[in-house]
């Protein structure tokens, strides 16, 4: 009689060492059996044995096999078959970390850049690092919500807002939570671009089959930047269907966009409506305090306390986007590294010099010009009297450049412009204004212009 | 068994596969030894230490067929002696090989190959391409030193290789510096990308002959077969980190230097290399120098001022003088161009003309 458990599978392991050890050589022993464990016992009463390297999984299958088999079905019977595996790397060795003195050299961050193959969760993300304010108190609150009952308080969960608010931060850190919450459970984060590219993938090779089985498996399904999928009819009906199918067997999915499900323009109406069909959460701009907690916590990530006056003067000087916020911690940390300090008020302002943007100024011929290359155009023709179409709208384009961007005055517009009346160019203006917001090509090369004025 | 090969053969042959055998001698003593064995397919050597593993052609003679294992420590040390033309005869009998050369003659006890492992070669891979053995035995070489030599990250200690768009790309890095070569690969199909622990690679590098070779890779297993036989080698199962991230993508300051004047000047300021082996970089765009600085409080100091073309902003950085010679020889160009980041950044070391190079190191605190 054996005391021992046997569904334990290190115990069992141990044992079954002790029988082969009497079994063989103690130098084929310690070659052999040193670095192998049990990985897991299946259900199906496969036992499934961790090995280095293929070298031993040939030789485990040729010289020990029937000599495990005996040992194993000596105990129970319940154990049928033995498999070999040949596990990672990472797996086998001591959990240590090596803390060296590297010298005085500075590491090179390559520990941020493991990013975990089968879920595609970018460990960095978590709730530790998440700030928590008044602008996105709600979004917290419904991602709590959905971690406690995934699939059933809020399916699809939808949050949107504009960019470096911290979307993919937070639908990333609901992944890692989850993945620790629920161990057995399969998460997989991907953004729509990779969707689009894997499903057109699949469809050259023909494995159309193989992509919608690899998709359907998942218990969380976070999908990134889902306004890209606009245009995209053939990979948004996939993901229609693929919804379907998740949602029906109360899987949960996460989405991210910078605009609302109904605002985001050519996508199919039916994917909108199952879009929106769970709870949809704005993370709206972030208030003073939550940059000020925001610029403490990362610093403090770093292990670097600010004094509160350099908090709060980076965080006001700054506006914009969260991501734009981090950039500027980060440079202040590696100067507090460089001195081995803590930067004061005054170092801080000198080094941040650089990010408070310069006073936009710039000359209305080179506006003009800058367009009239982009289109295509003439520039002089900019300023005559046509209303030819291919002049007309690029010179629309360039009032409400002048005017959006560069705060010019109207009639100011106007004279610059060979002498046109101010109520032409208010005309121009409201017209480009309305339709940007329909017209996703021309917002797209209104972009790129602007690009070329920086 | 009863063979007889040309000496010089016989001695590379097992100058080739005693490095595969196992040197460590607490594991099973088979391991430490070289399989002879003369078949249909003729005369082979094999050795495995459980890591790589070889299986080589020899030409020779045979007039009884068999098998045998020999210490590889002693058929090293006889391989080393042979001198002179001539041919030795290897004769089994029992459980003693006698080898006879010229005029001397030696029995040595062989050891029960019995419990001699398999050696597992990729009966279908997947993946293969096909390359100039000089070509990956030079990469190797080159890039195996940039690799970490602890094995707790063991991702670390190997070799990343990459094949995709018909470009092979090598990277090895022990997160103090990283080296990337590209090498152009005549097939263009395969993709694939996998993990070689360095030193395997390095033991490899010496083997491999240097006309076309097929390297076939799998999940856990690769393999380098040519003309005069197979080796193969375990792939570390880890998940390499996206180093491409690392790579600064702005830069502060670029200097273009002579290799010959960089080299030069390094070797004279690391004499004067404190015990942190640091040595001070300076871009200075005003009067396009480039110098070096290093002061060790017990012997004194030195510096070293060359013309360069220097464009960007004045910047000093500090770095491990070992990690920056490294770069000497990755690279064959003439001139070498550093691009710096800015403090606390890394610096980009790329040869002038040398597109398939790209190295990176980590300043050192100030």
């Amino acid at each position: 009689m054996v005391l021992m458990d046997k569904r334990n599978p290190k115990e069992l392991w141990e044992y079954v060492l002790t029988q082969v050890e009497l079994s063989i050589s103690s130098a084929n022993f310690n070659t052999w059996f040193r670095n192998s464990f049990i990985v897991r016992i299946g259900d199906d009463g496969v036992l499934y044995v961790g090995v280095p390297s293929q070298f031993f999984k040939d030789w485990y299958l040729k010289k020990f096999h029937t000599l495990l088999l005996k040992i194993v079905r000596d105990i129970s019977y319940e154990f049928r078959n033995i498999d070999y595996l040949i596990v990672k790397d990472e797996r086998r060795k001591a959990q240590s970390r090596e803390i060296k003195n590297p010298r005085g050299a500075i590491e090179l961050p390559l520990d941020e850049f493991y990013i975990n193959k089968s879920d595609n969760l970018n460990p960095r993300y978590t709730f530790d690092t998440f700030v928590i304010g008044a602008f996105n108190n709600l979004a917290y609150a419904a991602s709590q919500a959905v971690l406690a009952r995934p699939g059933i308080t809020y399916n699809p969960l939808f949050i949107y807002g504009d960019t470096g608010r911290g979307k993919t931060h937070l639908i990333q850190a609901i992944g890692n939570q989850f993945k620790k919450q629920y161990p057995g459970r399969k998460v997989f984060y991907l953004t729509s671009e990779k969707f689009t590219i894997d499903y057109t993938d699949s469809v050259q090779a023909g494995t159309a089959n193989r992509f919608k089985d690899k998709y359907r498996q998942f218990d969380l399904l976070i999908m990134d930047d889902v306004q890209f999928l606009s245009k995209k009819q053939k990979t948004e009906e996939e993901l229609f269907h693929l919804f379907n199918t998740l949602h029906d067997t109360n899987k949960q999915i996460i989405f991210s966009s910078d605009r609302a499900p109904a605002a985001i323009p050519d996508i199919a109406e039916r994917l909108k409506g199952r879009l929106a069909s769970g709870m949809t959460i704005d993370i709206g701009e972030p208030d003073p305090e939550s940059r000020m907690a925001i610029v403490r916590k990362k610093a403090a990530l770093h292990g670097i306390i600010l004094s509160d006056e350099v908090i709060e003067y980076v965080s006001t000087t700054i506006s914009g986007s969260i991501r734009e916020l981090e950039g500027m911690v980060n440079n202040i940390i590696c100067h507090a590294q460089v001195k081995g300090a803590a930067p004061d008020i005054a170092e801080v302002r000198q080094s941040l010099r650089s990010f408070t943007r310069p006073q936009k100024s710039i000359s209305v011929k080179n506006v003009v010009d800058k367009v009239a290359s982009f289109y295509g155009i003439d520039e002089e023709s900019i300023y005559e009297k046509t209303r030819r179409r291919e002049v007309v709208r690029p010179r629309q384009v360039i009032m409400y450049i002048l005017r959006e961007d560069f705060n010019i005055s109207y009639p100011t517009i106007g004279t610059k412009l060979g002498g046109r009346d101010h109520t032409t160019v208010i005309h121009s203006c409201e017209k480009i204004k309305r339709e940007v917001v329909v017209d996703t090509e021309l917002a797209k090369e209104i972009q790129n212009i602007r690009t070329l004025l920086v | 068994m009863n063979i007889s090969i040309e000496k010089r053969k016989f001695s590379e042959a097992v100058y080739i596969v005693a490095r595969f055998a196992e040197r460590k001698s607490a594991t099973l003593p088979v391991l430490g030894s070289i399989l002879i064995l003369v078949g249909d397919e003729g005369i082979k050597m094999r050795a495995t230490n459980l890591e790589t593993g070889i299986d080589l052609k020899i030409e020779g003679a045979c007039t009884a067929k068999g098998a045998v294992a020999i210490p590889a420590a002693i058929l090293q040390q006889i391989a080393s002696s042979l001198a002179g033309e001539g041919k030795i005869t290897l004769d089994h009998t029992g459980d003693i090989v006698t080898l006879t050369s010229g005029t001397g003659k030696s029995s040595v006890r062989t050891v029960p190959y019995d419990d001699f492992p398999s050696i597992p070669f990729p009966e279908n891979p997947k993946n293969r391409i096909i390359l100039p053995g000089a070509l990956l035995k030079n990469l190797f070489q080159t890039i195996a030193s940039c690799a970490s030599t602890s094995t707790i990250r063991p991702e670390l200690a190997s070799i990343y290789l990459s094949i995709e768009g018909g470009v092979l790309t090598a990277v090895a890095t022990d997160s103090f510096r990283l080296a990337e070569k590209k090498v152009p690969l005549s097939n263009k199909g395969t993709q694939g990308k996998f993990l070689i622990p360095a030193k395997n690679a390095l033991d490899i590098a010496q083997a491999l002959p240097d006309d076309e070779i097929i390297l076939s890779f799998d999940e856990h297993q690769c393999a380098f077969v040519s003309t005069i036989g197979m080796i193969v080698s375990r792939l570390t199962n880890a998940v390499y980190p996206d180093y491409r991230q690392i790579i600064p993508k702005e830069s502060v300051v670029e200097a273009v230097v002579l290799r010959k004047d960089f080299e030069m000047a390094l070797k004279r300021t690391t004499i004067f290399a404190d015990s942190f082996q640091k040595v001070r970089l300076s871009f200075d765009p005003k009067k396009n120098t480039f110098s070096f600085f290093a002061r060790n409080s017990d012997i004194g100091e030195s510096s070293e001022t060359l013309a360069a073309r220097i464009t960007g902003s004045p910047l000093e950085l500090s770095f491990n003088h070992r990690y920056l010679s490294a770069a000497l020889s990755l690279t064959a160009a003439e001139s070498l161009s550093l691009t710096a980041a800015g403090i606390g950044r890394p610096l980009l070391m790329k040869g002038v003309g040398d597109t398939s190079l790209l190295y990176l190191i980590s300043p050192m605190n100030q």
